[in-house]
């Protein structure tokens, strides 16, 4: 188990893995300011 | 969000695990755009074509941050007439969170594809009893008011 999330960066890459280990995203809108 | 939500243990095995997580900044276009955001933390459930599901606006605690997600992959099967997925998903929400703010929206729907699955009108008098002996002055309790005459 990890300590920490594994967050996707890239959107492409999200939806690709989603269709593959056929999953929803979460998507996160964060503001780091 | 960081500091608190997502330093949960729970919280980031069930994003690590169950679904597909990513963080992206509010200013990046052209998804800010598409997804027309408005203010953070904005949270959305897409499938894998990017298609919004639902959305929350505003901090989640970590207590209702999977119930509150769980919602939303409900209404998703949903509204993609899997039934029983929703069914399940929903079932998983209500027995292990039967307190979150979620529950109710989710024993209510959890009824509504209950009878879209069967056509037994017996599920939407079912959640309604249910609502009204667990949560009797929630708003969802009283949207399924009418089921008590089914």
């Amino acid at each position: 188990m990890s300590n920490y999330v594994k967050w996707e960066k890239d959107f492409d890459t999200a939806l690709e893995r989603a269709k593959r280990e056929s999953k929803f995203i979460v998507l996160d809108f964060f503001n780091p300011y | 969000m960081n500091t608190v939500t997502y330093s949960n243990e729970t919280v980031i095995n069930f994003l690590n695990n169950d679904v597909v997580a990513i963080q992206i900044q509010f200013d990046f276009k052209p998804l800010a755009t598409r997804y027309n955001l408005q203010w953070t933390p904005t949270i959305i459930v897409l499938d894998s074509k990017g298609k919004e599901y639902s959305r929350t606006v505003g901090y989640i605690s970590p207590e209702e941050f999977i119930p509150t997600i769980l919602l939303g992959i409900g209404k998703a099967f949903m509204e993609q007439e899997k039934y029983n997925n929703a069914i399940n998903t929903f079932k998983k929400l209500i027995d292990n969170y039967p307190k979150s703010k979620a529950t109710p929206e989710a024993i209510y729907y959890y009824g509504v594809c209950g009878y879209k699955n069967t056509h037994n009108p017996s599920h939407l008098k079912t959640s309604y009893e249910l609502l009204k002996n667990n949560f009797p002055d929630n708003e969802w309790t009283l949207r399924a008011e009418p089921y008590q005459l089914l």
